[in-house]
Formats: structure tokens, sequence, C-alpha cells
């Protein structure tokens, strides 16, 4: 402790930016995996809050996916001695057309029935939630609305307000405001509560409900009721408790989870390099303190103490800052990663504020300050080794020794190729991420080695633009390993996080598009809302011949998307007439004979999976799909399997006669419209329009605009590169100025020779220059080397395993040449500052330096 | 050729410390002088400042004909390229940098054309009698190579002025002398002017006027 | 509506014979085959103005097991809603409620009866038909009540039979064996009030054409009002059912 005040605040204090620079690293690093749980964590919490806060005492859920449970199941479950308490549910999500506001939750509740179940309580405390509950029930533009939102939109009982239904905007009166506690808390006090016929009425429910909330009965416990409930509904609904919507929350957005984690533990290695480098660089430049503090008798030990007190200490202060820098984060991502997840995924939830599990700040607390260990290990260790007569002599050690790099590189080629032999064998999948993790490790160890073939091999390069600048900028590189190697694998892994989440992108921008051009050809598309994902809203069967009437349209195909349980987990259906879409789309399975495979589906004899289902689920041609359906567990043979982007956790298309036939469902969320030769689908689109404008809502999409809105929800999912790129470049930035503030140092008697014997500010600003682009050069090709590697482990994993895509090797070369003018403008902006601090440095002294 | 009036410096620090009090002094073309005075005396501030290494705190330089004082930063180094050539005590050569590189440093920096380097550095080498080891690292040499390539550096242009800091200071007496002799010889066979600061006597009357500074004035100014 | 309401508080059985002889003769007195009325009701508490409401009203056979439609004319809001009530002698009564703005019927699934019935200070449960054997009562003696000399008497449900209240304080007038006031206590506080008055004998039975319940602790009050009332008259079965309800005749 007393070395630590006594020696390294000094430092610290005298090397300010390396300091701040070294602390950044692993703040980075630690808020990039804050900001990434907490905004995950703050979005599933959200979810949770909202399920739990509308599931209020219920124990157990009676659902079917999105297809939703007849009134007969109610009544039936009504029945069961051991059932207390059953209320029927409706859940819808509407835009309040309020500036600011967005969507508004709007439940549909039995106010004559399950009081005893929510905690909205209509009548008890103060001040009646509803004035007149008949007429609320009688009218059904009847609203409760949360008195949180009500308060912050200048609504008071009696106000009326506008929201979008299946019928168009319509206005609904406020008759009630309920306390901003239990249910009114829930989607982040953005609730209403209507009554549960309304809710049908008005959201094209037909005789359905979404769920049956159920109390056991007093002194029944739990598990019997649920066996009860179960015995009665049959296995085509899950009876389940309110927690297992949470868990299959977990369940579908595990490909959202793998890839956080993948970037935590990118930023956190990152971190381990720039503590790695800063550590290196300060032992190196404290080695005659060390060598005096020997000399005077400190053991080894006390050294190694010393140096690893000092990086827990900057771990732990890094790991406190990156902690509040990521709750920032957080909280700035998490709306747009809920966002993401509700088009993705279809849930609810309004994200407030940061919801972060206490272990998980724990545990990045300690991640950060173990990563600062590990990253101060071996220099501190080498510090350690110290011999204390060299340390006082004067003179360059910042040379690696032949040994240790032999080491390094034994152990590389050892890593890769039991890497190699784990792609090769493909033993478990866990397995083979642990070969991943082998292969980058061994890239890393590699890294020392790679950057110093190709530092010799840019000296020439470097020589031709500038023969005194760029040599000796080159030289600087190649003579200090220490100072540049940590800074190098740095860029070198971001840049390889960069490229690999790029490649993959791409490679399914491709598969996308291909099937956006197969699938997606109809003229037009007829909508409930502008967004393509929202379900809540459907349309009548009907529809279909109405929409035919309108002049210019040629055929018009319905289509229902609505989630299906498959084995208590939800999988999307397509419904259509595939006989139909299948003269307009050419089915093309990967597995399968198309003509046989589409015979069969039109006569609702199979199911068509989409790749990714199949992957997801370990399904295959031949296998039954054990579908949960109003009869019970309904089994549909898969015919085959075809690339299909209809949803991100796999889809599979059924025929319409099945459908109709099991789910007795008549509604549709889609129309397909083809248009007759030479129509204009402008005129058409405002044709339709106009047909529907007095009694429905629905939007019309052009071929275009359908394409353009799948790709844009397609690019936010890709703004995961761009956060990788982000980070990459503020790596790069805070590592190469780290390192370029040593190397002035190092350099500065040879700057000072430089300008004695002629060399003008402007050469001199070009020779740090040129190093920092040179380090930023060395680490970019080193990254698109990874990067080469990662993809091929992204492909693998997003593709096979998250996405279930068979994905084509390509590599992003326009993505990886597109980096090179980025680093090299990062590397020069990282070497301004160094630049100008050289030049300031005074060349009497410089020269005398030593 | 080489002309200072009332020049001082003072360096600035908790309490200013005055290295050189203002000081006249004018150094014809093509003379040979030596500096000499204890340590601490300023005459490694002298030297700096005549070439342009540092700036005075009072009073003008004039080198050529050139005024120092008005010039920028980089007027400073232009003059400094054109007219100076340095030799440093330590060498000061570039570890990285082959022999022949070394010498060709300042040439490519003012942008001469690489045969013309090629040229110009060769005959440098041979004129220092290196021209067998130009390929050679300054660490795979000796003391004395080194300075003699330090030397060839420093004549890179044939610059009118060479200023030498205990160019022998870090030599063995032999080679010391060997080192003195080469820059004698060049003094004659190019007509340059030389300042040498040193506190060997023997370097010192090689020189045909010695300078005396004591406490940063000139004690004494002596012709031989 | 006093036809639910009457016997459901009078269904009243003392530990002293001769209470349960009062309470057994007021409700004997009380009986017919069916009933019709007109009703007006008004909800005053201050703060909330709930507009007048207007139903006619129909019973049809006998207490304990009867079955009723109730159909609001006014406001405009709540005009056309309907309900029907099918009481069971041996369990509680099935409701079912039609509103014709989303030409929907439901059935009132009520699982706790201490709730107030649409906004008036009636619970539900104050407007079951329910047996007197369910209590118990005393005679506490005699109380004139609005110079109407009265039998006092205390009820107290039976073991085993829930009630929001633990036990109610009853008047029944001497003269014509009809219920003026009836005080309902949860725990040891008043909880609810309700007032008899404007009797008038149609067809041979006394029945109040004004009721006045009166919630103490939320410090309102509820004003009902009977007109056209006649027992007796002909009804069908038939305008019973859900059918009926959903034909809203």
């Amino acid at each position: 402790m007393t070395l630590l005040r006594l020696l390294t605040w000094p430092y610290v204090r005298k090397h300010r930016l390396r300091s701040v620079l070294t602390l950044a690293g692993i703040m980075l690093g630690v808020a990039v995996f804050v900001g990434m749980h907490g905004a995950n964590q703050t979005v599933a919490q959200a979810f949770a809050a909202t399920v739990n806060r509308i599931a209020g005492k219920a124990q157990l859920q009676v659902s079917a996916g999105e297809t939703g449970v007849p009134e007969e199941v109610l009544e039936a479950v009504q029945s069961v001695r051991e059932v207390g308490a059953a209320a029927p549910v409706i859940e819808a999500v509407l835009n309040t057309n309020l500036k600011g506001q967005g969507n508004l939750l709007v439940l549909g509740v039995d106010m004559t029935g399950d009081r005893s179940l929510r905690d909205y309580d209509i009548e008890g405390g103060e001040e009646d939630v509803v004035e007149d509950p008949l007429v609320f029930l009688a009218q059904p533009d009847s609203l409760i609305l949360s008195r949180k939102f009500a308060e912050a939109n200048g609504i008071q009982r009696g106000s009326r307000i506008t929201l979008d239904t299946m019928q168009g905007p319509r206005q609904f009166t406020v008759r009630g405001l309920m306390k901003s506690d239990g249910l009114a808390g829930a989607f982040g006090g953005n609730v209403a509560v209507m009554d549960i016929y309304a809710a049908q009425f008005i959201f094209g429910r037909g005789r359905r409900f979404d769920r049956i909330d159920i109390g056991a009965a007093e002194g029944v416990d739990l598990e019997t009721s649920q066996n009860k409930v179960r015995a009665v509904v049959g296995e085509g609904y899950d009876v389940l408790p309110p927690a297992s919507r949470t868990q299959q929350f977990d369940a579908i957005s595990r490909s959202l989870s793998i890839t956080i984690n993948l970037t935590s533990v990118f930023a956190l290695m990152i971190g381990v390099f720039i503590i790695y480098n800063s550590f290196s660089i300060a032992i190196t430049q404290r080695r005659n303190e060390i060598g005096i503090l020997r000399a005077l008798g400190a053991s080894e030990r006390d050294v190694l103490r010393m140096f690893l007190a000092e990086s827990a200490a900057a771990g732990l202060a890094g790991s406190i800052l990156g902690l509040g820098l990521g709750l920032l984060m957080a909280r700035s991502l998490s709306p747009f990663m809920s966002n993401m997840v509700r088009e993705l995924y279809g849930t609810h939830q309004m994200p407030d504020g940061v919801s972060m599990s206490p272990w998980t700040m724990a545990a990045a607390v300690a991640l950060g300050t173990a990563v600062s260990l590990v990253g101060g290990w071996l220099p501190a260790r080498s510090a350690a080794r110290v011999d204390p007569v060299k340390a006082l002599q004067k003179g360059r050690y910042q040379v690696l020794s032949e040994g240790e790099n032999r080491i390094r590189r034994i152990a590389a080629l050892v890593l890769a190729a039991v890497s190699i032999a784990i792609v090769v064998t493909r033993p478990t999948l866990t397995i083979f991420y642990f070969g991943y993790g082998l292969m980058v490790l061994a890239l890393v160890l590699l890294s020392p080695s790679l950057s110093h073939w190709i530092a010799l091999s840019l000296r020439p390069l470097l020589r031709l633009i500038r023969p005194v600048e760029g040599t000796l900028a080159a030289d600087s590189l190649i003579q200090a390993p220490r100072r540049t190697s940590a800074t190098v694998a740095a860029v070198m892994l971001s840049l390889a996080l960069a490229v690999g989440f790029a490649g993959v992108s791409r490679a399914i921008y491709t598969q996308l598009l291909d099937w956006v051009d197969d699938t997606l050809n109809p003229d037009l598309f007829v909508a409930p809302t502008e967004s393509v994902t929202q379900r809540s809203y459907r349309f009548p069967l009907s529809m279909t011949s109405e929409i035919a009437q309108v002049p210019g349209v040629e055929e018009v195909q319905a289509v229902r998307t609505v989630r299906v349980q498959l084995k208590g987990v939800p999988a999307m259906a397509v419904v259509v007439d595939v006989r139909q879409v299948a003269g307009r789309v050419k089915y093309k399975p990967v597995d399968a004979d198309p003509v046989e495979m589409v015979q069969l589906a039109s006569e609702g004899k199979g199911a068509i999976l989409s790749t990714t289902l199949a992957v997801i689920r370990g399904i295959k041609k031949g296998d039954v799909l054990e579908l949960a359906s109003p009869e019970g567990i309904l089994k549909v043979p898969v015919l085959g399997t075809r690339v299909d982007f209809s949803d991100q956790q796999g889809a599979f298309i059924i025929d319409r006669s099945l459908y109709s036939r099991v789910w007795k469902d008549e509604t549709a969320n889609a129309f397909r419209v083809y248009l007759r030769k030479g129509e204009d689908p402008e005129a058409v689109r405002r044709r339709i329009i106009e047909r529907f404008s007095s009694n429905r809502k629905l939007f019309v999409f052009t071929n275009a605009s359908i394409r353009e809105l799948i790709m844009r929800n397609t690019e936010q999912w890709f703004g995961m590169t761009y956060i990788q790129l982000l980070v990459a470049l503020i790596v790069a930035v805070m590592g190469i100025v780290n390192t370029m503030t040593v190397s002035i140092a190092d350099r500065r008697r040879e700057l000072g020779v430089l300008q004695a014997v002629g060399g003008l500010r402007n050469q001199i600003r070009n020779t740090v220059w040129l190093e920092a682009v040179a380090i930023g050069t060395v680490g970019l090709v080193l990254g698109w080397l990874m990067g080469a590697v990662t993809l091929y482990y992204n492909i693998e994993m997003i593709g096979g395993d998250m996405a279930g895509l068979d994905l084509d090797y390509v590599y992003p070369f326009r993505f990886a040449l597109a980096l090179f003018p980025v680093i090299v403008g990062a590397a020069f902006l990282a070497a301004l500052w160094p630049a100008e601090a050289a030049l300031r440095a005074s060349l009497v002294e410089s020269l005398e330096y030593e | 050729m080489i002309r200072l009036s009332q020049v001082s410096k003072c360096f600035d620090g908790k309490r200013t410390v005055t290295a050189l009090h203002p000081t006249d002094l004018h150094i014809d073309k093509g003379e040979m002088v030596a500096i000499i005075g204890p340590s601490g005396s300023g005459k490694s501030t002298l030297l700096n400042l005549i070439g342009g290494l540092d700036r005075p705190t009072s009073g003008e330089i004039e080198l050529d004909g050139e005024r120092l004082g008005g010039l920028s930063g980089d007027g400073v180094t232009r003059v400094r390229r054109d007219k100076i050539g340095f030799i440093f005590q330590f060498f000061n050569l570039l570890p990285s940098l082959s022999c022949f590189d070394n010498v060709a440093l300042p040439l490519h920096l003012r942008g001469w054309p690489r045969a013309k380097i090629q040229q110009r550095s060769q005959e440098l080498l041979e004129l220092v009698g290196l021209g067998a080891r130009m390929e050679h690292l300054p660490d795979e040499m000796s003391g004395g190579e080194r300075q003699r390539t330090a030397i060839a550096r420093a004549l890179s242009v044939y610059p009118p002025v060479l200023l030498a800091d205990e160019p022998t200071g870090n030599l063995d007496s032999a080679t010391g002398a060997d080192i003195l002799r080469l820059i004698s010889d060049l003094h004659q066979r190019l007509n340059t002017t030389v300042l040498i600061v040193t506190h060997d006597m023997q370097v010192a009357h090689a020189a045909q006027r010695i300078l005396t500074l004591r406490d940063g004035r000139i004690a004494d100014d002596r012709r031989l | 509506m006093n036809r639910w309401i009457i016997p459901a508080l009078a269904a009243i059985a003392a530990t002293a014979q001769d209470a349960r002889q009062i309470v057994d003769e007021a409700q004997k007195r009380a009986r017919s085959n069916s009933q019709h009325y007109e009703g007006t009701l008004q909800v005053l508490d201050g703060k909330n103005r709930m507009a007048e409401k207007r139903w006619q009203y129909d019973r049809i056979g006998a207490f304990g097991d009867s079955k009723a439609v109730l159909r609001f004319t006014a406001p405009a809001e709540v005009k056309g809603v309907a309900l029907l009530i099918h009481n069971h002698k041996d369990r509680a009564s099935d409701q079912w409620m039609w509103t014709p703005a989303i030409q929907r019927d439901r059935r009132i699934a009520l699982q706790d009866r201490s709730t107030r019935f649409f906004g008036t200070d009636f619970s539900f449960e104050d407007l079951e038909e329910r047996d007197s054997a369910h209590h118990d009562y005393k005679l506490l003696g005699e109380e004139t009540v609005e110079g109407a000399v009265c039998w006092k008497l205390e009820s107290q449900p039976r073991p085993g039979r829930s009630s929001q209240y633990t036990r109610s304080l009853v008047w029944i007038r001497k003269d014509l064996y009809a219920f003026v006031r009836v005080e309902a206590f949860r725990k040891d506080a008043l909880v609810r009030r309700i007032r008899y008055g404007d009797f008038e004998n149609v067809k041979g039975i006394w029945t109040a054409r004004t009721l006045e319940v009166e919630d103490v602790t939320r410090k309102s009050k509820t004003v009902m009002k009977l007109d056209k009332l006649d027992y007796n008259v002909p009804l069908s079965e038939s305008g019973f059912t859900l059918q009926a309800l959903r034909r809203g005749s």
C-alpha cells in the first residue's frame, strides 16, 4: 500500500492522459457489457413486469399461442371445482396518436367477474374508478385509463380519445381512471382497461379470448388445479403459470442474448488488451524505478504485488465508472432494443428507466476487475523479474525475447490445431463454441508475430511514401512490439468482430433479398397497421372478395400469420391457400419435390417449414409437427423445408382449409393483391383505400414500399454491426492514442535529432502520424484476417445454430475495404495530439534525453 | 559569419537561472573556434543558441547574414539545415538506420532526388573514411566510426558552419585525436567555420581561437 | 326490485319462536306469483351525479325460485340494457346481462357478492332472494319508527352461511307486517341502512313504493321509486329466457 502511494500515484499524476485511457479501456469493456445486458434485462424486466402486473393474482393462464381461446373453454374452466376464479383477458396494443406517448396497452377484462384476480379495484378506495358502471358496460367505447397516462396527457374523466382500431380511428370515452399501481403500472403505465366483450368486438376477436386467467380454489394446490384444468381443456391449450411467459420470452430472444454475450466478451477482451498495453508501457518506463526498488531490497513478490494492486485498483475504478456509463448506455439502448424485440417477437413491453439485477452489476464490476488483473498479470510478472542491475543501466528494453515469441507461436499453433480438429469432427455445439474461443486465443497469441511481419513488409511501402518519416515510423513499430502489440491486438479483435458480423449480415441479407424477390411478389399488400409484424388487428376473411371486386385487381390472397404453440413454444404459422399462392410464388424446397410438396400441402396434409424453424427445433422433413390446437395435439407431417424469413424464430406454412377446420378462425392479417396487366399500382392502391375508407382502417403498401419496410426492419437488427464498429473505432483511437503518447516519449531523442539535422515541423508530424497509421493498418490487416475466421464461426453460429440458414461464406470485401479509410482516419485522429505534444518538447532536452 | 549582439539566455524554473549573460561575439568565416570552460559555464547553451536549437531570451543572432530572431520555428530549421552541421557527444545516430541512411537523412529531409542523395552520401562517407561500412547499423560500429558517420551527416550539404559539442567526449583518446584530425582536415579543405565545445585542452589547442566561458560570460577570448 | 330486497333482509329466523313467526308472517303476506313495476333510481352522494335511471321490471314464479327481467329505459346510454335473473332455492342465482350496443349477452359470474350493484348503494347480496331459514333472530322489543309501532329484531347469519354482514337490525310494522327499516352491520360498524316508505296496498299486498338505501361508510344514498306496481299479472315463462333477453322484446 505504501509502495502504491509512493510510486504509483506520482506516476499516475504525471501520465494523466494515459491513466485516463487505461481506466477508459476497462470502462469501455464494462460499459458495453453493462449496456448490452442492462438493455436486455430492462426489456425482459419490462416484459415480465407487464406480464406480472396484468396477471395480477392469477396463478395459471390458459392460452393457445395467438389463436386464442373460445368462450366455451371459459365455461369449461369455470366448471372445474379446483378453480376458484377464472377470468378471460384480451390484450391489444393500440397506437394512441398522442405525441410522445406511442402505444397504449388495452386490456379487455370481464368487469362483472374477475375482481378477485386483478388488482384494479373499480370501486374501492376514496373515489369511484368508474362513475357509472352500467353506462360503462352498456357503451363499448368505454375505457378506464391509468391515472398516470391520463395526467400526462391532460385527459379527464369524460374526455374522448381517438385510438386506431380495426374499424379505423375510433373515439373512446374515458369513463374511469385507475390508480397508478398494480395493473395500471404495467406497460410503463400506458394501460387502459375496457370491457372484454367490447374488446372482442373492437379487436375482431369473434367469440374468443386471448387468455383465461385462473386462481386456484381455496385450499387447492397449484399443481392439482393445473392438472384438473388440463384435463378439461385438453392438450390444445397451455395451462401454465404467468411466469412461464417470461421464460418463453427468454427462449425467443435467445439469438439476441447470444449476440449480446458475444459482443460483451469481445468488449472485455479488448479491455484486457488495453490494460495489458498500458501496464507493459508503464513497466518499461518505470524500469529504473523498479530497479531502484529491487536494489533497495524489495522482493519479486513485492513488485508483483504492487503492480497487481495497481491493476486491480485501475480495474475497480474503471469498472465502477463503466457501470455508470453502461447504465446510461442501457437507458438509451433499451427503447431501441424494446422496439426491436417487439418487431421481431411481437411482445408487449415498455421499458421505463433501467432495471438490472444487482448480480449482473456485481458481475460486471468483478469481471472488469478480473479483466484488469488478467491484463496486468503478464506485465507485472515481467516487472517482478526485472534484473535490478540491468534496469539501472540505460538503453532500450523493448524487444521481446525470441524465446517468448517462440513459445507464443507454438501455443498458438497448438490451439489452432485443436480448434481445427474440433471444426472437422464437430462433436457438440458447446465444444464447437469452445473451439471458436480457442481459435480467437490462438490468433491473439499469434498477433505479435504477425504484426511484426506485417510491419516489416510495411517498411518498404512507408519508405516509398516518405523516405525518412516513413522509414522511421515503421522502425519504431518494428522495434517496440510491447508498445504496439496490445493495441494492434485490440484493434484486430474489434475489427474482426465487426467484419465477422458484417459478413453474416451480408449473407443473411442476400438470402433475404432472394426470398423477398421470390415470395413477396404481389403488386400490393393490404395490412391493418403500418407495421407488418403487428398482429393486434385482423381482417375478416370476407374482405378477400371485397378487395377482389375493386377494379384493376386480378387476384387476392389472404394471409393469416399466427403464433401457434409448438411443443410449448410459439412458432409462426403462415396460413394461406397453398395452391393459390403456389400459382404466383415458386416454392423452392431444399429437400423435397416442389410439385408433390405443394400438392400435399394444399390438401391440408402437411406443413412447409422454414429452414430456421427446422434448425431451431431440430425438425426435418418427414417428421411430424405437434401443434397445440382446439382439437388437442394436431399432428402435421413436415413436407419439406425452404428458406423463409416470415419470422425470425422460424415459420411454417399450412393450408387455409386445415387451419379453418381446426381453429375455426376466419380472419386474415394481410392480403396479397395482384393486379391486372397494365394497371397502375398507385391508382389501384387509392381505389382500395377509398373502397374501405368508411368502415375499415387499412394500409395498402406497394411492392416497393413493403420491401423497403422489411429492409428497414432488417437493418435495425444489423444496426448491431454499427455499434460494434463504433466500439472498434473507439478502441482503435484509444489504443493508438495510448501507444502514441508512449511512442513520442520513447522517440523523443530521435525526433530531436530529426529536427536538429533539419526536419521541419510537418516532417516531424508526418512521422508520428505515419506511425499511428501504420499501427492502425497492421491492426486492420490482422482484423481482416481474423475477420475471415470469425466470419466462418459466425456463419456456423448465427446462420446454422440460431437462424437455421445455410449461408454462403462470402467475405465482406466492400465492408472490409471501407474500413481502411475509416481506420486510417481514426489512427490519424488519434495521432494528432501526440504529434503536437512531440513538437512542443524542448529540442535541447530531447537531444540530451536518454 | 556569426554575430551575436547582447545575446542572453535565462531558464525559468522555481527561480530564474541565467545561463548566458548578455554577450557580444563575432566569428569570421573560416575560423575554427574552441569554446572551453567548466561545466555549467554556458558553453553548450552558447552553441545551442548559435545552432538555433534554442532561442535566446534577449539579443540578436546573425548567421551568414540571416537574423534568426525574426524567423519562425521552421524558418530557423531551414537556416540550420542549410548553413549548420551538428556533431554531438553521443553521436545521436538513429539506431534503426544504417550508416548510409543516417548520412542520407538530412538530404531526404531536404527532399533531394534519390540519385543525388545516393551520390552525395557515398561521397561523404568516403570523405570520412567509411566507404566500406555503409550498410552497417550504428550498433555494429565502433565509437569512432559512429562519430565519423555523425560528421558525415553533419556535412551532408557542406554547410558553412560546423558545430561540435564535445565531439571526442565519448571516445578514447586515440580515437578522439583521430576525430579531431578529421575535423581540422575538413575545416581546412572545405573552409568551414568550426565551433567546438570541449573541456579537453588538447582539442582546444587545435583551434585558432579559444573562448573561455565562466558563469555565463566570456571570460577570455584568445587567438593563438 | 323490492321483491328481492325485502325477503333478503327479512330472511331472518329467530331463536325465539315469536320472532321467526313475525318474519314468516311478513314473508307470507308479501308473497305473489308475479309482479310488474316501473322503477326509478337515483344515487345521491354529493360527489358523483349519476343520471337517474328508469327501468321496467317483471317477475314470475314464487319466492326463492323466481325469474325476473329488468330492462332499462333511460338514460339513453343504458337504454336497452337488460338483466335476466334466475333465482334458485339451493344455490346462488344465475344472472345474465344484455348489452344492445355490441349485441352481446354475458353471464355475470359474480364471485364477490359484497360488490355494489352497478354503482348504486346496493350490494349484489342485498338483491338476492334468500331463504329465511339461513338466519337466526331474536326479538329485541318494540320501537316507533316514523310514527308507526314496530317490532325490533336482530338477525344473524347461521353458521356456515356466508354474508358480508355480521348482523342486522330489522324493524317490522306491527299493523302491516311490512319492513320499514333495516340496519346492517359489519363487525360492530353500521354499513348500510335501508328505509321503506310510501306504503300502498296493491291487490292486498302492502308494498313500500320508496326505498332509500344508505351506504354509511361511503356517505352515499340511493333512492328507488316504484310506479305502476301490480301483482299477479299474466306473464309467460317464455319471456324469462336468454333468447327472450336477446330479442329485447
